[in-house]
């Protein structure tokens, strides 16, 4: 027993340090990557940010704005440096630093992404849970049915078709969440919809991941032999068979992140919030490149320091799996 | 009454197989002969109206919706084939590779920078370059590609890596076959189902992708026949004129939805095989 423990928690150790390393190394491959994407401008970048204003004073100021007549080591080495103190260098657009920009579309961005993850995960194991408990029954077909549907749809069309039927047609909710600025808890009608489409695609997978973990421990000899012992249904179900879908779930919350950012960026535009994923279109649109890469960045390390939590979770869940690292 | 439980979940199968072909037919039907059977433009009248000669009336430039649908689901179906065509075209090599190689350095120099690109968000990486370039159809598809190599990938090896470690594969190697009749005949061959769900899966996160791209502006023109660019431009008259909006949203929720439906039937583990191991 005492063993055992020690050799797990020595495994687990070992793994927490490669899964470390694996993270530092996608960390500086995103600033990297951000990085060399002004470099990969073909020809004179400042010409190429220019675009459509091509006037002499414009390329003059954003080349002096990005240091361009620097070195590319010289600039790399002076952004990463600011970056490790939140220095994410100023807009071309605006001369505002780009961490104000952040600091503005932080608040709306967390709100819509705290909430649909808050309400995801009871969702997502209710109606897994649901589901596994009538296994091959109508309510286990309704709900399998209707994630596999939902679980691929956009949720730009998901989201329009939603306001139109809810907000115009039905005029229960507000179409979009336009005037009420940055403070949007003041306003929760507003929040519905987001919410709900921000919702639809992690929901799906989630629980047809616990229905199908639970599916399969109820139906394996352990289950069985807690049945013949007697164990009550109930116990047998969530102390026994639910513990078997959390790894997979873990691993699956993680990848959420993924889809919560895209699904945020959709919904910021499709409801008109003013958060990260609007600065960061706007910015696309406006080919304000700092910007772009200050937010980029942000996305990316926030993406990798949640993977990295959960697959050190789903490995401590699950210590044979071996997670990959 | 094992058989008779058997016979009933081929049955279900069947039906969802038929249910997803079903949804998926409209929209691929109206996407790839719908240029087809379009006329000429005509002549634009006032936005957003409803009825005047216009089944579905006009949009926000005053085209006719009916003719802008059956033009504009080529581009996402297209788009969406190619980039998953393109993913597996770098993946499989490199999963096969690092597979079957005994060579552990060049398992690594294969697969660790692709674990490393899995940590940037496909969606910003999309926007991250459309930002510097303007990307076009075709720029889209390799950028929706290239964000599907890495996971793509990863499946390929892990799939050829448990065939790979069958005792028929040292066989073969014994009897001096070589390596790419081993990797295509054999390994290759036998991963094809677990490939087969994995194109499915891809296609379908391919198909959000390149549509979501398209709705946020990246690869297609402002004013471009193209659903998601349709559901994008036409909501401020979503009030007056909802049909410019309604029908293209439903068929790209009918081509997302179908496909899933369809390749979920058509590759589910049929109780016979599921119990087998190597």
């Amino acid at each position: 027993m005492n063993a055992g423990v020690r050799v797990r928690t020595g495994g687990l150790r070992s793994f927490v340090a490669r899964r470390l390393l694996l993270g530092a190394a996608q960390t500086v491959a995103v600033v990297l990557l951000v990085f060399a994407l002004t470099e990969a401008l073909p020809g004179d970048a400042a010409v190429a940010l220019a675009g459509d204003q091509p006037d002499p004073a414009r390329i003059a100021a954003i080349r002096e704005a990005m240091d361009l007549d620097r070195p590319a080591y010289e600039r790399l080495a002076d952004w990463a440096a600011g970056l490790t103190h939140g220095d994410f260098g100023t807009s071309l657009a605006s001369g505002r630093p780009v961490s104000g920009y952040i600091a503005d579309g932080f608040g709306p961005s967390l709100l819509l992404a705290s909430l649909t993850l808050a309400l995801l995960v009871p969702l997502g194991f209710g109606l897994g849970v649901l589901a596994a408990r009538h296994e091959g029954r109508l309510v286990d077909r309704l709900v399998s049915g209707v994630t596999l549907a939902v679980y691929a749809v956009p949720e730009f069309a998901l989201g329009v078709l939603l306001v139109t039927v809810l907000a115009l047609k039905l005029a229960w909710l507000p179409p979009t969440a336009v005037g009420y600025g940055t403070d949007l808890l003041a306003h929760p009608a507003a929040l519905v919809l987001p919410v709900l489409v921000l919702l639809s695609r992690p929901v799906c997978s989630l629980s047809r991941l616990v229905r199908a973990g639970m599916v399969d421990a109820l139906a394996s000899p352990y289950a069985a032999h807690a049945r013949r012992y007697g164990v009550p249904g109930a116990r047998v179900r969530y102390a026994h068979a639910l513990p078997n879908a959390l790894a997979p779930a873990a691993q699956q919350l993680a990848r959420t992140v993924d889809w919560l950012l895209c699904g945020v960026i959709v919904v910021e535009a499709l409801f008109v919030i003013p958060g990260l994923g609007t600065v960061l279109l706007n910015a696309v649109a406006e080919r304000d490149v700092p910007v772009v890469q200050g937010l980029a960045v942000v996305f990316g390390v926030l993406t990798v320091v949640l993977n990295l939590g959960a697959d050190v979770v789903a490995y401590r869940l699950t210590p044979r799996a071996g997670v990959a690292a | 009454m094992t058989t008779k439980a058997t016979a009933r979940s081929a049955r279900r199968r069947r039906s969802r197989f038929a249910l997803g072909l079903g949804i998926v037919a409209v929209p691929l039907v109206l996407a790839l002969l719908g240029p087809l059977f379009t006329g000429d433009p005509g002549p634009r009248s006032a936005s957003f109206t409803l009825g005047g000669g216009h089944w579905l009336g006009t949009d926000f430039v005053g085209r006719d919706v009916w003719r802008q649908v059956l033009h504009g689901g080529r581009t996402v179906v297209l788009t969406a084939l190619a980039a998953t065509a393109l993913a597996y075209l770098v993946a499989l090599p490199v999963g096969l590779v690092s597979a079957l190689t005994h060579l552990r350095r060049l398992e690594d120099v294969l697969m660790r920078p692709l674990d490393v690109l899995l940590a940037v968000p496909s969606l910003l990486l999309i926007l991250l370059v459309a930002s510097v370039f303007a990307p076009g159809a075709a720029g889209l598809a390799l950028l929706v590609a290239l964000v599907n190599v890495p996971d793509a990938a990863r499946i390929v090896r892990a799939a050829a890596g448990e065939v790979a470690a069958r005792p028929a594969v040292e066989a073969l190697r014994m009897q001096g076959e070589t390596w790419w009749r081993i990797a295509v005949g054999y390994v290759g061959r036998s991963s094809l189902r677990t490939l087969a769900a994995d194109a499915g899966i891809r296609l379908t996160g391919v198909l959000y992708l390149v549509s979501t791209a398209a709705f946020l502006g990246v690869g297609v023109a402002p004013d471009a026949a193209d659903w998601a660019v349709m559901v994008d431009r036409n909501r401020t008259g979503l009030l007056v004129q909802p049909w410019a909006v309604v029908v293209p949203a439903l068929l790209i929720v009918a081509l997302t939805t179908g496909t899933n439906l369809l390749f979920d039937a058509a590759l589910e583990k049929t109780p016979r095989t599921k119990g087998r191991r190597p």
